[in-house]
C-alpha cells in the first residue's frame, strides 16, 4: 500500500511549478564499514549450486566506486542438516566470493558467517518459495503522461499463508535495477500483479524480470531500501525523513560495528520480456 | 506551608473583595457595529475618560461595563473607523448600541498592525497575533491570491515547512497541533492545492486571531495554538457585492439584508480555473479547488441573535483516468446569542464539521475513502461581574467519528479485496472557568482552568499484545519491529475502550510599569487527544487523524512565556518582545520504515516520545505615517526525542534530541507599506530564514546493484538559507468614489530576484551514468501576477 502514498506524493510534486537542479554539497563521510551483499537466489529450473556473495566497504557519497574486500572467510551452514558451503574469492581483488556446490532447500534455515579483520559477522535466514509468473501484459499508454510503457506481471498468491515478495526489473536503459517489495495484506489469495512503468521503454527493449519469495524482515528491509533509493519518498515539504538501514547481520566480536547489507535466500522465478 | 496558605487566602480575599465592591453601580452595555453594514465589530474599544478604563467588544460585538452612578464621557473607537465621543448620564442600567463609520473609505487600508495598533499594554493577554482582513490584503502574495495563513507567517513565532507546504507551525509545534476554528467550528485541513492557498476566503472573513501562548481556558483540544476566524455576518442595510479576478482564481461575495436592520445574508464563492488552460492545451489532467462560505444572521430582539454559518470546500485532481483525488472540509454551525442581563452574555453553538478524503486509482483498480466527522455542542457564558472582575465559563462536548479508510475495488480486473478499515469513535467533553481580574491599578491577571475528558468508544475490535507492547525490539539487530497481536478484544457499540481526563490550568499576568510599558508572563497546559498520523515535514491531505486510546496517550503541553511590551514616540512605534519555553509529553514518532497508509494497527509502528521548543520573538512596528510596517525576528529551536523504553533499547536517533522537520533557527521578516498618493500604494515583504532541518547522507554502499545512501543523524543538516523579496502596488483609479462601482488593480511580484529556494534535497543515482548525485527541488521562481478587485 505504500505505493499509494508514493504515487500521491509524485502527483503533488509534478503539480508544483517545480524545478530540479543538480547541486554539489559539502558532505561529511563516516568511517568505512563492511558491506555484505548476500542474496542467494535459486532460479526455478536451475540447480542453484552456483552462488556469489559480494564484500565491499562503504565510501563517500560522491565516490564513483566502492572498495572491494579480500582475505575474508565466508561460509553458509544449513542449520537443518548441518551442510557447510564455503565461498572463496576465486579472482583476487574482486570482492566476489563464489561457491559452486550450494544446495538450496526450500523451508530450511541457513546461517551465513563472514570473518574479516578479526571480527565475525553472522546472519540467519529461511528460504522461501515463490509462485510462477503466470502472465505479462503490456500497456503503451500508461503513466501520468499517458505515454509511458507499462508492464504488468501476474502471479497467484497463496491464500493459506502471509506472503512477501520482491520483484526486480532490469533493462538496458538504466544502469541500476528497479525493486518493488510487496505483501498480500489487501489481496490475499488473489491473482496479484506488480507494475513496471517507464516513459523511455520502446518496442524491442528487453526487460529481465525476477520475482522472489522473501521473509517479512527482508520485506521491511527492502521497503526501506526502495524508499531511500527513490530519494526518501516524495520531495518538497512532503518528504519523509530517511533513516540509516539496519540489515540482519550481527557483529559477534564488536556489536556496535555492525555491517551494512543483508543475507537473504529465496526461490526466484525469472523471465525475459521483449516489449512489443 | 502556612505562608503559602496565607497567600492563598489573601488572593481569595482580594477576589471576594473585588466582587463585593461592585455595589452601587450601574451597567452600560450594548453592541458596536459598522454604520455602513450593521456588521458587528470584534475588539472595538469602549473607553471611559473619567476613570481611564477601557474594555473591548467580544466576538459578537457586545460590551458591558459597570460604573458608579455619575456622568461619563464615552469614547468608542476601532481601527480605521472614526471615533465617537459621547456623554452618558449613568443613573440606571443603560443599553446603548453604537455605530462607527469608516474614516478611510478606500477598498483597503494601508496599515498592517494589530487591531489596536499599539502594543497592548494593559490587558492580561500575550502571545496573540491579530490581523484584520484589510491589513492582510495589503501584503504581496504569490499568484495574487490574498491569503490569511500566508500573512500570519510574517509574524514572529509562525513558520511553515517551506513554499507549497500545507499548514503552519507555531512556536515549534506541529501543524497538527493548531486548533483552527472557523466560526467556532474545527477545520481539519487548512490548505487548498497542497498548500498553495488557504481554505479561508478573505472576502468572507471579519476577524483573525492567533493565540500562540497564554491560551484562555475556553479553548482546548490542541497543544500548540488556536487560530480563531470569524466570518462576516453580511450587510443588513443594503445589498452589496465585491469580488476579485486573478490569474489562478476568482472570487465573488454578495451580502445584503433579508429583513432590514434585523437579518442579513452573506454568500461568498471562490474557484480556481488554471486547469481550464490545461484542457485547452488538450491535457486531460486537472487540478482545481472551489469553496463556498455562507452565513445568515437574524436579530430576534435586543437580547437574542441567531447565526447560521456554513462552509464547503473541495480540491479536485484528475490525471487522465488513472487517478482522481477529492478532499475538503464541510462545516455547518448554528449559534444562538442570548443576553440574560446586561452583565451576562451567553452563546449556544451546535456545530457539525467533517473532512473527507477520496482517491480513485484507475491504474491499480481501486477507490479509497476516508475522513473524520465531528458533532460539537458548546455553551459559553461571559459574566461581567464588575469592572475588575469578569468570568467566562462554559461546557463543550464533541463526538468524533473517524473513518480510517475504505478500499473498494473498481472494475472486475482489480486484484484488491473490498475492505473497510475499522471505524473509530470518541467523545470529548470539557468544562472551563476563566476569570479576568484587575488586582490593582498596575496588576491584571487572567486565570482559569479547563477540565477535559476523553472517551475512546466502541464498537471496535482492539488488538492485544504481549506485555501490552505493540512494538517489539530486536536487541541483536537493534531495530524495532511490529509485534504480532496475541489476541483481540471486542468492544461493543458505546463501550469505553480507554478514557482520560486532565486538568488544564492557564494563567496570564500583566504588570504595568507605566502608561507605555508593561511586562507579562503566562503559563498554560494544553491537552490534545487527537493525533495526526504523518511522517512528512508538512501534513499531506491523505494523513489520517487517530484518537488516543489503549496504545496512544494524549499529548500534554506545558508552556511558559515572558514578555515585555512598549509603546514609544507617542505611540508611533511599538515593541513586543517575548520568550517562551514549551514541552510536550507523548509526542509520537514512527519506527523506521513505518507504513502509515491504510495501516489498521498503527500502534505497531509508533513509539512514544517528547517534544520541546524554546525561543525569542521580537516585533517592532511603525504604526503611523505614510510608511507603516513591522520587523519580526524569531530565534527558536524545535526538537523531538524518542528514547528507548528500557535502558537496553536504542530509541529513535539513538534516543538523542533531534530537530523537527520544521525547525528554523532564525526567521526574519520585514513588511512595509507606503502610501504614495491617493491612487497608488506600495507594499513589500522580505523573508530570510534558516533552511529547514533535513538529513544528508554521510556515505554510500552498494547492495543488490543499487547505491544506497547512508543517512546521518536525523535532521542533523539544514537546507540552504531561504529568502525572497516580494513587492506589490495597488492602483485605485477613482479613490474619491464611495458609491456604485469601485475598482482597484493589484500588481504583485513574488520572489523579485528569482531566488531558487530549496524545498528539498534528493539523493539519487543519475539515470544515465549511475553515479550518485544530489538534486535540489525548488518550487517558485519569480511569479508576477495581477488581480482586479471590485465592489458595488
Amino acid at each position: 500500500m505504500k505505493n499509494i502514498k508514493f504515487i500521491l506524493l509524485f502527483v503533488t510534486t509534478i503539480l508544483f511549478i517545480s524545478c530540479e537542479e543538480v547541486v554539489h554539497l559539502d558532505l561529511d563521510t563516516e568511517d568505512p564499514k563492511l558491506v555484505i551483499d548476500a542474496s542467494i537466489n535459486w532460479v526455478k529450473g536451475t540447480a542453484g549450486n552456483e552462488q556469489v556473495i559480494k564484500l565491499t566497504t562503504s565510501a563517500g557519497y560522491y565516490e564513483s566506486t566502492v572498495p572491494t574486500v579480500s582475505d575474508a572467510t565466508v561460509f553458509i551452514v544449513n542449520n537443518d542438516n548441518g551442510a557447510v558451503f564455503n565461498f572463496v574469492e576465486t579472482v583476487p581483488g574482486t570482492g566476489a566470493y563464489i561457491c559452486n556446490t550450494f544446495e538450496p532447500i526450500i523451508g530450511n534455515n541457513y546461517e551465513l558467517t563472514v570473518i574479516y579483520d578479526g571480527e565475525t559477522y553472522t546472519a540467519t535466514e529461511k528460504m522461501y518459495p515463490v509462485p510462477n509468473i503466470e502472465n505479462i501484459t503490456q500497456d503503451d499508454e500508461s503513466g501520468f503522461d499517458g505515454e509511458s510503457m507499462e508492464i504488468e506481471v501476474f502471479f497467484q498468491d497463496d491464500p493459506t499463508t502471509e506472503n512477501y515478495y520482491l520483484s526486480r526489473f532490469d533493462t538496458d536503459i538504466y544502469p541500476y535495477p528497479e525493486y518493488t517489495a510487496l505483501d498480500d495484506e489487501f489481496n490475499n489469495g488473489n491473482l496479484v500483479s506488480v507494475l513496471y512503468i517507464d516513459e523511455d521503454l520502446k518496442a524491442g527493449d528487453v526487460v529481465d524480470i525476477r520475482l522472489a519469495g522473501i521473509s517479512r524482515r527482508y520485506y521491511n528491509y527492502m521497503e526501506l531500501v526502495v524508499t531511500i533509493v527513490e530519494g526518501g519518498a516524495g520531495s518538497g515539504p512532503f518528504q519523509t525523513t530517511p533513516a540509516a538501514i539496519r540489515g540482519n547481520f550481527i557483529n559477534q566480536t564488536n556489536a556496535n560495528n555492525y555491517p551494512y547489507g543483508y543475507f537473504n535466500i529465496s526461490e526466484v522465478d525469472y523471465t525475459q520480456y521483449t516489449i512489443q | 506551608m502556612t505562608l503559602l496558605k496565607e497567600r492563598y487566602l489573601s488572593v481569595l480575599f482580594m477576589l471576594i473583595f473585588s466582587v463585593a465592591s461592585a455595589q452601587e453601580e450601574f451597567t452600560l452595555s450594548g453592541t458596536i457595529s459598522d454604520a455602513g453594514s450593521n456588521e458587528t465589530l470584534i475588539g472595538a474599544s469602549v473607553y471611559i475618560v473619567e476613570v481611564q478604563k477601557a474594555i473591548s467588544t467580544n466576538e459578537y460585538g457586545f460590551y458591558s461595563i459597570s460604573l458608579p452612578k455619575g456622568t461619563y464621557t464615552i469614547e468608542i473607537s476601532y481601527v480605521s473607523f472614526g471615533t465617537i465621543q459621547e456623554t452618558v448620564e449613568l443613573n440606571q442600567n443603560i443599553r446603548k448600541n453604537y455605530q462607527l463609520s469608516t474614516n478611510t473609505q478606500e477598498l483597503n487600508e494601508v496599515v498592517i498592525t494589530e487591531n489596536q495598533k499599539r502594543a497592548n499594554i494593559r490587558t492580561p493577554q500575550m502571545s496573540v497575533n491579530k490581523l484584520t482582513v484589510q491589513e492582510i490584503k495589503k501584503m504581496p502574495v504569490v499568484l495574487g491570491e490574498v491569503d490569511v495563513l500566508k500573512s500570519l507567517l510574517q509574524l514572529p513565532g509562525v513558520t511553515n515547512a517551506g513554499e507549497g507546504a500545507s499548514g503552519f507551525n507555531v512556536r515549534g509545534g506541529g501543524a497538527d497541533q493548531n486548533l483552527i476554528l472557523l466560526d467556532e467550528a474545527t477545520i481539519f485541513n487548512s490548505s487548498h492545492l497542497f498548500g498553495f492557498f488557504s481554505v479561508f476566503n478573505s472576502d468572507a472573513i471579519k476577524d483573525i486571531k492567533l493565540y500562540k501562548g497564554g491560551i484562555p481556558a475556553r479553548f482546548g483540544g490542541r497543544t500548540s495554538s488556536v487560530l480563531e476566524i470569524y466570518q462576516k455576518e453580511g450587510n443588513s442595510k443594503e445589498f452589496h457585492m465585491n469580488g476579485g479576478i486573478g490569474l489562478i482564481s476568482s472570487r465573488v461575495m454578495a451580502e445584503g439584508p433579508i429583513s432590514k436592520d434585523r437579518g442579513s445574508f452573506l454568500i461568498a464563492g471562490r474557484a480556481s480555473y488554471a486547469h481550464l488552460f490545461l484542457k485547452l492545451a488538450n491535457q486531460d489532467n486537472s487540478a482545481y479547488f472551489y469553496d463556498l462560505n455562507t452565513k445568515l444572521s437574524y436579530k430576534l430582539n435586543d437580547n437574542n441573535n441567531l447565526y447560521l454559518s456554513g462552509y464547503f470546500g473541495r480540491d479536485l485532481f484528475e490525471i487522465d483516468d488513472l487517478f482522481s483525488n477529492t478532499y475538503g472540509n464541510t462545516v455547518v454551525n448554528l449559534r444562538w446569542n442570548h443576553l440574560f442581563s446586561d452583565k451576562l452574555f451567553s452563546n449556544f453553538s451546535t456545530i457539525y464539521s467533517d473532512y473527507y478524503y477520496g482517491l480513485e486509482l484507475g491504474i491499480l483498480d481501486f477507490k479509497w475513502d476516508s475522513g473524520i466527522k465531528n458533532y460539537n455542542f458548546k455553551y459559553d457564558l461571559k459574566h461581567y461581574i464588575s469592572n475588575n472582575f469578569k468570568l467566562k465559563y462554559g461546557v463543550n462536548a464533541i463526538y468524533y467519528d473517524f473513518n480510517p479508510g475504505k478500499i473498494t475495488p473498481t472494475g472486475s480486473q482489480s486484484s484488491i479485496n473490498e475492505e473497510q478499515l475499522e471505524k473509530k469513535y470518541a467523545f470529548e467533553p470539557a468544562i472551563y472557568l476563566e476569570a479576568e481580574h484587575r488586582l490593582s491599578d498596575k496588576i491584571t491577571m487572567s486565570y482559569g482552568v479547563r477540565y477535559s475528558m476523553f472517551y475512546r468508544l466502541g464498537a471496535q475490535t482492539m488488538n492485544l499484545y504481549e506485555n501490552n507492547q505493540a512494538v517489539n525490539y530486536d536487541p541483536d539487530l537493534k531495530i524495532y519491529e511490529k509485534a504480532d497481536p496475541i489476541g483481540t478484544k471486542r468492544y461493543s457499540s458505546g463501550q469505553t475502550i480507554a478514557d482520560f481526563n486532565n486538568l488544564e490550568p492557564r494563567a496570564t499576568f500583566a504588570y504595568e510599569l507605566n502608561n507605555n510599558q508593561s511586562i507579562k508572563a503566562s503559563y498554560n497546559r494544553m491537552v490534545q487527544y487527537l493525533n495526526l498520523v504523518s511522517n512528512t515535514s508538512s501534513p499531506t491531505p491523505l494523513d489520517i487523524w487517530t484518537p488516543s486510546g489503549l496504545y496512544i496517550d494524549p499529548q500534554i503541553l506545558d508552556q511558559v512565556a515572558l514578555g515585555y511590551f512598549r509603546n514609544f514616540s507617542n505611540d508611533k512605534y511599538s515593541l513586543e518582545a517575548e520568550t517562551f519555553y514549551k514541552k510536550t509529553k507523548n509526542r509520537i514518532d514512527y519506527i523506521d520504515g513505518a507504513d502509515l497508509i491504510a495501516n489498521e494497527a498503527i500502534e505497531q509502528v509508533i513509539l512514544n516520545g517528547e517534544a520541546r521548543a524554546y525561543g525569542l520573538e521580537l516585533l517592532l512596528r511603525k504604526n503611523e505615517g505614510k510608511l507603516t510596517g513591522f520587523i519580526a525576528y524569531t530565534l527558536s529551536r524545535s526538537e523531538q526525542r524518542t528514547p528507548g523504553r528500557t535502558p537496553e533499547e536504542v530509541g529513535i536517533n539513538n534516543g538523542d534530541w533531534y530537530r523537527t522537520g520544521f525547525d528554523k533557527l532564525h526567521d526574519l521578516s520585514v513588511t512595509a507599506s507606503y502610501e504614495l498618493n491617493k491612487k497608488w500604494s506600495l507594499g513589500t515583504t522580505f523573508s530570510l530564514q534558516s533552511g529547514r532541518a533535513t538529513t544528508y547522507p554521510k556515505g554510500q554502499y552498494t547492495y543488490g546493484d543499487v547505491n544506497i545512501p547512508i543517512y546521518g543523524n536525523r535532521n542533523g543538516d539544514r537546507l540552504p538559507a531561504y529568502h525572497h523579496l516580494d513587492v506589490s502596488a495597488t492602483y485605485t483609479p477613482k479613490p474619491e468614489k464611495k458609491k456604485g462601482w469601485q475598482g482597484e488593480w493589484v500588481f504583485s511580484i513574488y520572489n523579485l530576484y528569482n531566488r531558487q529556494n530549496a524545498a528539498s534535497m534528493t539523493f539519487r543515482q543519475n539515470e544515465d551514468t549511475g553515479l550518485n548525485e544530489s538534486v535540489k527541488t525548488s518550487i517558485f521562481g519569480i511569479v508576477p501576477s495581477v488581480t482586479y478587485n471590485f465592489k458595488f
